[in-house]
């Protein structure tokens, strides 16, 4: 088994998903042990793959990647092949996409026990894993495409899965179409490539991006195509709507969309194209905006938000833009190390949010919970766990992984990005402790809620656990010894990097300014909601009421939106629908039928029905005829 | 020359029956009228020598077909104080103008090749027979046929049905 | 000897009457009587035609004997049809047998 072989991991999972699918209904348990099995399969073939491909691995010998590909069609003399890459990128994506999706998967064995359409649950998610494992590894972008609209219909099916629920259809849709509106954008921007470059093989065009084959507008232009459908996909504003709505779907779904599959598609594209970001002037910045605006954005949004899913879906929505900061700052590394503890992290968290939601009977509104930290003890531990991850303290992972964000900021655009992108690790600090507190800690707010409170079983604790050791763990992999010791180069920045391998120095100055921040932010959280008191907060709230309620709807941007499909869209359907109905319908359709009819209705009369009438007609037929016959002669 | 005048007497006293038939106001006399017209043309025949012909025309038409009619006329009470013309019989008589204007100038303007100057003689009988059984032999079953058809179906329409 | 165009003229007459006799008037049987002028007219035509321009000078009289046949049969029909009109709708007036239309 080999890295070549990395196909399979795929297509175990896909092929368990037409089983599931078709079979599913008429297996005991709805077949959910083939789903872990296949995830499972996936996540231990993957360890092969990596090992397969570490040994390979040679940098100065320009051993970087392992390419299978197999010629799919060819029209003229365009050759059009399928085929798998791997490389440093594709081995971090896996091992992110299998852990969490594995992890996910058992949790959801006990999460949705008992819930109608249980095998069809398995199945969507066995199609949705193995479509992202296809994007991460895809060697063209026509199979990105398709692997991106694989995941995207998934995340519709699964987000929708309660759709006797209005709002879970609603927020399905919304979810399919805000990133659909993206998704036109990266197939404008793939034409664009493969019109220029006549292939859509992601090295070539990255190669003959770098040689300046591509004219500067042009190349701009059409990777800033691209990068509209990542940012929708990584729910970037402006597409940050879809996000916080898909909280309808079932909790571990929202874990798995929100750490492994689904919104990492749009950094890990990202991430992929790097160096044609590089080649277009400009582009990297435009990256960096949009992260550094959605960053902030979503962290201020979060402060007002009462669901726990809520909260976390803008944290996400947050540390995503902090990703795209740091791609824009030209470190990969930094992006996807960022990008892997955030998924741990963050599944963590929708797990342990999914734990409480089941231990308290489906409850998840703030205002109706705390004290639950007695009542379930290892749901509480993990969460506090995955808390301070979040927050950035050390040594926890996220400080880590922040501290190579803001190292390649500091480097990349100076003072003004880095105080920008602290600033929202600082308000996530924040708003990660409210979240935690009034969760768990204090007295509890509904004493019913709390008292049938209790743990959930082994099946669901037992992730939170492994998740809980790798949110600790997984940032030690920036240290080039533990890499050295796992097997790799070295640590992430010697493993993933642009151009040149680089080794991690930890940058003191900036460690303690991140340090400091988060303590703070930590602390002042501690200080506002201490005991699951209100009073502070809601003082503050009363201080600023403007903003309150800004925050509280969410800047008003949904609103918004509506507001320019009511009178934008709606407007134009009116004309068009106006135009249909009057032009089209009533004066083409109707109104041909209507003369028809009413000269019908007229010419009726000529049917006399006597006989000597149509005598008539006939001999002066025969003698017009004649003469007109004798004057065309004439 | 005799011929000729004698022809003239006989053309105009065509013209005058048949125009007796569609002008009278009365259905019998219209009756007679069309055996006199048919009887005129059966003398054209003679004048063109097909003595046979004439001789079918005198039976069929003046005897059998008129017999017919006045069989009609007489089982068909026609009220004496209805007008016999519809109401388009002005247009009738512009239609019927039209229609002879066009036929008699195409008849006089054509001039006909290989005019025959010397009088027709008569064609034997045989010539006829010979004619009509071998050269027509199947248009003249098949026409018998329909004469039969015809008769049957005429019987069958006519017939007073059971309940009536 | 007298032209062609003689009898030309004189079928053309009886034809025209005979039109006119059938777009003019009511009752059925006179319709029916005018037909037979017309019919008479087209084999007068016929006849002469025959007797003048063809060689043979015998095929118009065979097409005048199938004309006659016709005739006899759609006399002997058509007067079956006016009795039957008569005797349903009592009359044998053709302006009055309109049930066909609108």
């Amino acid at each position: 088994m080999g890295a070549e072989q990395a196909w399979l991991l795929a297509a175990i999972p896909a092929g368990v998903f037409f089983v599931l699918a078709l079979f599913g209904r008429y297996l005991p348990r709805g077949g959910d042990y083939l789903g872990v099995a296949a995830i499972g399969a996936s996540f231990v073939l993957f360890f092969f793959v990596a090992a397969d491909f570490l040994s390979f691995y040679d940098f100065e010998a320009h051993k970087t990647f392992i390419t299978e590909s197999i010629s799919w069609s060819e029209i003229g003399n365009f050759k059009l092949r399928q085929g798998i890459h791997v490389d440093a990128i594709t081995i971090v994506m896996f091992a992110v996409i299998t852990t969490v999706s594995l992890m996910v998967n058992i949790f959801s064995v006990g999460y949705m026990k008992g819930e109608p359409r249980y095998y069809w649950f398995f199945a969507v998610l066995q199609l949705f894993v193995a479509s992202m494992l296809l994007l991460v590894m895809a060697d063209n972008l026509l199979l990105v495409y398709i692997s991106w609209e694989l995941v995207g219909v998934c995340s519709f099916l699964l987000i929708g899965f309660y759709w006797e629920k209005r709002s879970a259809t609603e927020a399905a849709k919304k979810a399919f179409i805000t990133t659909r509106i993206g998704d036109v954008g990266l197939l404008i921007g793939i034409i664009l490539l493969w019109k220029e470059t006549g292939t859509f093989d992601i090295q070539q065009i990255i190669h003959a991006a770098e040689a300046g084959e591509i004219g500067q507008t042009y190349l701009f232009v059409s990777i800033m195509f691209v990068f509209l459908g990542c940012m929708g996909k990584s729910a970037q504003f402006p597409f940050h709507v879809w996000l916080p709505d898909a909280m309808e779907g079932p909790t571990p779904v929202s874990a798995l969309i929100h750490a492994a599959t689904m919104v990492v598609a749009g950094v890990y594209l990202t991430a992929r194209l790097l160096p044609i970001f590089e080649a277009a002037d400009g582009a990297l910045l435009v990256v960096t905006i949009v992260g550094l605006t959605t960053a902030l954005l979503a962290s201020l949004i979060a402060f007002a938000q009462t669901d726990i899913k809520r909260v976390l879906a803008y944290s996400t929505v947050g540390k995503l833009g902090l990703m795209f900061v740091a791609l824009g700052a030209g470190s990969p590394a930094a992006g996807l190390f960022l990008l892997m503890t955030h998924a741990f992290v963050k599944a963590l968290l929708f797990l342990g949010s999914g734990s409480v939601i089941l231990g308290t009977h489906h409850n998840q509104e703030m205002d109706k919970l705390g004290g639950l930290w007695k009542k379930m003890p290892i749901t509480g531990t993990t969460f506090f766990v995955a808390t301070l991850a979040l927050a950035g303290l050390p040594p926890l992972a996220m400080f880590w992984s922040e501290d190579e964000l803001f190292a390649s900021v500091n480097h990349e655009w100076g003072l003004w990005a880095l105080v920008l992108a602290m600033l929202a690790v600082f308000a996530t600090a924040i708003f990660m402790v409210r979240l935690f507190i009034r969760t768990f800690a204090g007295e509890p707010r509904d004493r019913q809620v709390h008292e049938h409170a209790r743990e959930t079983p082994l099946v669901m604790t037992g992730p939170l656990v492994f998740l809980c050791v790798l949110a600790v763990v997984s940032g030690l992999f920036v240290f080039n010894g533990v890499g050295s010791a796992l097997g790799f180069p070295g640590g992430i920045g010697e493993f993933v990097f642009l151009e040149e391998p680089e080794r991690y120095a930890i940058d003191w100055t900036l460690a303690g300014i991140s340090l400091a921040v988060a303590v703070a932010g930590v602390l002042i959280g501690a200080y506002v909601y201490w005991g699951n008191s209100l009073v502070r907060s809601t003082r503050l709230a009363e201080a600023m009421p403007r903003l309150y309620a800004a925050l509280r709807n969410k800047f008003y941007i949904d609103e918004m939106y509506q507001y320019v499909i009511d009178r934008g869209v709606l407007g134009v359907s009116y004309v068009v629908s106006w135009f249909d109905r009057y032009v089209v319908n009533d004066t083409g359709v109707d109104g041909s039928a209507q003369v028809t009819g009413y000269s019908g209705s007229i010419l009726k009369y000529l049917q006399t029905g006597r006989v000597p009438n149509y005598a008539m007609a006939i001999t002066l037929g025969v003698v017009g005829l004649t003469v007109a016959g004798l004057l065309v002669r004439a | 020359m005799a011929t000729e005048v004698l022809w003239w007497i006989f053309a105009v006293a065509t013209v005058l029956l048949s125009a007796g038939v569609v002008f009278s106001r009365s259905v019998l006399h219209s009756a007679i009228f069309l055996i006199g017209s048919l009887g005129g043309v059966g003398a054209m025949y003679v004048f063109l020598t097909v003595d046979f012909l004439a001789l079918v025309q005198f039976l069929v038409y003046g005897g059998a077909v008129t017999v017919l009619i006045l069989l009609a006329l007489m089982l068909t009470r026609t009220d004496a104080k209805e007008s016999l013309n519809g109401t388009q019989a002005p247009w009738a008589a512009l239609a019927g103008a039209m229609l002879l204007a066009i036929l008699v100038s195409a008849s006089v303007a054509v001039k006909w090749p290989g005019d025959i100057d010397d009088a027709p003689t008569t064609i034997p009988l045989e010539t006829i027979s010979e004619k009509l059984f071998v050269d027509f032999g199947p248009p003249f079953v098949i026409a018998s046929v329909l004469l039969l058809v015809a008769l049957v179906g005429a019987i069958i329409l006519a017939r007073q049905e059971e309940g009536e | 000897m007298v032209p062609l165009e003689n009898y030309l003229v004189l079928s053309a007459v009886m034809f025209s009457l005979g039109v006119y006799g059938v777009l003019a008037r009511r009752n059925a049987v006179l319709v029916l009587m005018s037909v037979e002028l017309m019919l008479n007219a087209v084999s007068l035509n016929f006849v002469a035609f025959a007797a003048y321009l063809d060689p043979e000078r015998i095929t118009g009289a065979i097409f005048a004997v199938f004309v006659i046949t016709v005739a006899a049969a759609e006399v002997g029909l058509a007067l079956a049809i006016v009795i039957r009109l008569f005797r349903n709708r009592a009359t044998s007036n053709v302006d009055e047998a309109a049930m066909m239309k609108w």
